[in-house]
């Protein structure tokens, strides 16, 4: 009787094939809307592919990416608040570099005050110490994620606004253009970084035994210390990527802009990363988690969002359309409905079998 | 003596996905009766009362209460049916007061307001039946697992149940509170309640029982008056093949001149240990006896690593090492089965495949992975080896039975290849036939030149199986006996005389 639960062998169970036939059917009621909903065409001037399709792959990038960090994060059973402030930082710092003093650099233009390799790496530097800050308070101090992780919510952006002397800096240097607007292989260049972060982190998690260390201190962090594992450390490391992938966002964010926005830059990033990691089927309550059901997830969110401007929907009702589709997937995704559908699915199988 | 039937239970079968957990069960419980329910961890038993409380729903068969057919839909309409359970793992609120616990949900009110002064005054009414006067004002957190559980059975008697459960009530009491709690069953049994009691100590089930029904995988054994089956007998029943095992378990001996392993001198902590100094030689099983708080746990748990050791030194192999956390004792080749499986033990949401590959892994770090391949060989084998039930490696460790699940914990430290493995409370809440494989395992490590040092409440396991016998008590070493000389006699007076 070591069998009390059965695995309904059957995908029907897995959260992600529920991620998977949801964004499906949004896709499908867009093409029946819109039969050119899925056309992608080739634009020779800039050399790129356009489309809606692609579009809503290239705007989903930085929550792809911040998705990434969250997911582990999510895995240990936390959250991670600060990413939206994160990519406030990243943007006014490289903006900072880029123009340093907007007294004597008054006029915008092509042209970097500081060696490109500071514009883009110091950003990612002081995201990741941001992070490795997160992950301090929690794995030495104690403190429980949302709590650590609200500090740096709240007085991020305010470190921004001191960057940049509260202003608001643009640039027209086009190696920083490129990193948002750029394209490589014909593909917009955010979509080019988001699958490359995406398999980076796949292959930390899952070719090292990283991935099963996060999952085991996220199911029991006590039985996982005796056995071994060092929680502290795999703690510090997840929010330092995170800290590491918000810059990342921050960049192609400002880069899309080219400029820096305190206030806005990020806003609310951290409850779309939350979303789509949760849409992904990984549990808030940690322990298994899934890098592709998360990718859809965020790919469903940016689908939703474009689909409101598609087809022109009041912008006032684009929150609330929102939420409604993402609360069907939610309970679409509840483990009665799945359970229901798993047994239908069984009991199907079970007649046919008989039949024979 | 039990009067008439209250509850019958008959053909009850459940059928979980692929398997039948229980297969025509018939149960009686009569008025004024204490009534072991028996089986082996997966018997059933479990299932049996989920049906009863309504958890479970059951596909064939039904229950009459008082006369009447009942379908009890959950613990709610369980207990307005008179049927109240006290769990294990015990369902009440540690923040809230005693008698906070006892009423809630039904607090007596006045002029529309709780009644503050009649809650308080019956719970204390209450408690006082079962001998116990205590305040009942503080949360229940600020008392021990007997007061909390007692709590609970009071919250039981006070909605006037008709039936009590109580599920492995006594798994963590002290022997004095398992008196106290027998005590209050058999006034409860004299007042003309039913109980049920699961519990895994045979001796138990001697002492309070009237009757006793054994399960095994999910059929009926048999009901028996509990003076119609001997021990023997009874264990025969549960497990369903002739139990020699355990009686012809073979004490670990060393040999002359076994070099030392591990040796400890003078180690203690702020607070829990004064100061402990042992050697264990290779290939030997050191028991640790001693009452709960003694030290004997918190002894394993500083060697380990799994707290601060602030004084003394440790030595491996004759050499000092340093241990500040769990990972440098696993560097040194120790390994520790803890006390509490399901908080330290096992990782429940994860495959049995990556529970038994931990330790190994953790020691490698994780920039050296296992791949796919050798973690299932790794888990296949020791499956195997220990006889572990499962349909594959895949299966999450937390839905295996507890004694498999002591097995995964086990094949996760064999798996680490150990020099000394600590074990505290192996065989706590598992069935005898899982005891005895666990002791004989035990005994196999010890042959092929493991170090053991094994801790345990019954002090029968400890003097079967052990080379030397350390007595804790007071947070000191007081005593080392030759397990091959000591009766339990001995060790009893130890433990309370504080001298050899």
């Amino acid at each position: 009787m070591t069998m009390k639960k059965t695995d309904f062998s059957g995908i029907m169970q897995s959260k992600v094939t529920w991620a998977v036939i949801a964004e499906a059917l949004i896709l499908l009621v867009c093409f029946l809307i819109r039969p050119d909903f899925f056309s992608i065409s080739y634009q020779p001037s800039t050399g790129m592919l356009y489309g809606s399709l692609i579009d809503i792959v290239n705007r989903s990038a930085e929550i792809t990416i911040i998705s990434m960090g969250m997911t582990l994060v999510i895995a240990l059973g936390g959250t991670d608040l600060s990413v939206g402030a994160l990519v406030a930082v990243a943007g006014a710092i490289a903006l900072k570099f880029l123009r340093w003093d907007v007294l004597t650099y008054t006029t915008p233009g092509d042209y970097t005050v500081y060696p490109y390799i500071l514009v883009l790496g110091v950003p990612l530097i002081v995201c990741a110490l941001m992070g490795l800050f997160n992950g301090f308070l929690v794995a030495k101090g104690g403190i429980q994620p949302i709590i650590a992780t609200l500090i740096l919510m709240v007085c991020g952006r305010g470190i921004a606004q001191i960057l940049t002397d509260g202003k608001q800096f643009t640039t027209g240097y086009s190696p920083f253009r490129i990193i948002g607007q750029g394209s490589f292989l014909c593909l917009p260049m955010p979509i080019i970084i988001t699958v490359i972060v995406v398999i980076a982190v796949a292959l930390f998690t899952r070719k090292t035994a990283f991935g099963a260390f996060v999952e085991s201190v996220g199911v029991n962090p006590s039985a996982s210390r005796l056995s071994g594992i060092k929680a502290g450390s795999v703690i510090l490391i997840v929010f330092m990527i995170t800290g590491l992938l918000s810059g990342i966002a921050g960049l192609i964010y400002s880069s899309r802009i080219m400029s820096n926005d305190s206030n806005n830059a990020g806003l609310n990033f951290e409850m779309d990363a939350i979303l789509a990691v949760v849409i992904g089927g990984t549990n808030m309550a940690g322990g298994r988690f899934s890098l592709a059901g998360t990718v859809i997830g965020s790919l469903i969110i940016r689908t939703i969002v474009t689909f409101v401007y598609y087809f022109g929907i009041v912008a006032e009702a684009t929150m609330a359309f929102k939420a409604l589709i993402i609360a069907v997937v939610i309970v679409l995704q509840s483990e009665p409905v799945r359970r229901y559908f798993a047994k239908r699915s069984a009991l199907r199988q079970a007649r046919s079998g008989g039949a024979k | 003596m039990p009067g008439k039937n209250i509850l019958e239970m008959k053909g009850i079968t459940i059928q979980f996905p692929g398997v039948k957990a229980l297969d025509g069960v018939d149960f009686s419980l009569c008025e004024g009766e204490i009534h072991s329910l028996l089986g082996e961890n997966g018997a059933g038993k479990s299932t049996l009362i989920k049906c009863l409380t309504g958890v479970n729903r059951m596909d064939e068969g039904k229950i009459i209460l008082d006369g009447r057919e009942i379908h009890p839909t959950g613990p709610g309409n369980a207990i307005e049916l008179g049927i109240s359970a006290v769990f294990q793992e015990i369902n009440l609120c540690p923040n809230l007061s005693v008698a906070e616990n006892i009423f809630v949900g039904r607090q007596p009110m006045k002029h529309g307001q709780i009644d503050w002064n009649e809650i308080n005054r019956r719970a204390e009414e209450l408690m006082s039946r079962f001998h116990l006067d205590i305040d009942v004002t503080r949360p229940l957190s600020y008392y021990s697992t007997a007061i909390q559980q007692m709590t609970s059975i009071a919250r039981a008697v006070d909605i006037q149940a008709k039936i009590l459960i109580l599920d492995e009530p006594t798994s963590s009491l002290d022997e004095n509170e398992v008196q106290l709690l027998f005590t209050v069953m058999r006034q409860l049994k004299e007042s003309g309640m039913g109980i049920i009691f699961i519990t895994h100590f045979l001796d138990q089930i001697y002492a309070v029982s009237d009757r006793m029904t054994i399960l095994r995988n999910g059929h009926l054994v048999g009901t028996y008056n509990i003076n119609e089956l001997g021990k023997v007998e009874l264990v025969t029943k549960m497990v369903g093949k002739d139990m020699d095992v355990i009686f012809s378990l073979k004490r670990a001996e060393v040999k002359d001149g076994a070099e030392i392993v591990l040796k400890a001198e003078h180690i203690g902590d702020a607070s829990k240990i004064n100061d402990i100094s042992l050697d264990l030689r290779k290939g030997e099983l050191m028991g640790f006896a001693g009452l709960l708080g003694s030290g004997r746990t918190e002894t394993a748990e500083m060697l380990f690593g799994a707290t601060k050791t602030v004084r003394g030194d440790i030595f491996i192999d004759g050499e000092k090492i340093e241990i500040k956390q769990p990972f440098d004792a696993i560097k040194a080749r120790l390994a520790f089965c803890p006390e509490d499986r399901k908080r330290d033990g096992i990782i429940g949401d994860l495959s049995i495949r990556e529970n038994i590959m931990l330790a190994v892994q953790s020691r490698k770090g994780f920039m050296h992975p296992m791949t796919r391949q050798e973690q299932e060989e790794l888990a296949d084998k020791y499956i195997s080896i220990l006889g572990i039930v499962t349909p594959d490696c895949e299966k999450k460790a937390g839905e295996l039975s507890g004694g498999n699940q002591q097995k995964v914990i086990l094949a996760r430290w064999m798996a680490a290849n150990p020099k000394v493995l600590i074990l505290d409370e192996p065989t706590r809440g598992i069935d005898i036939g899982a005891k005895a494989e666990i002791q004989r395992l035990m005994l196999e490590m010890c042959k092929d030149g493991v170090s053991v040092i094994f801790i345990s409440s019954e002090l029968d396991e400890i003097i079967r199986c052990s080379t030397r016998i350390i007595i804790m008590r007071d947070r000191e070493k007081v005593a080392e006996v030759d397990g091959s000389t000591c009766t339990q006699q001995d060790i009893l007076r130890i433990i309370a005389e504080g001298a050899a």
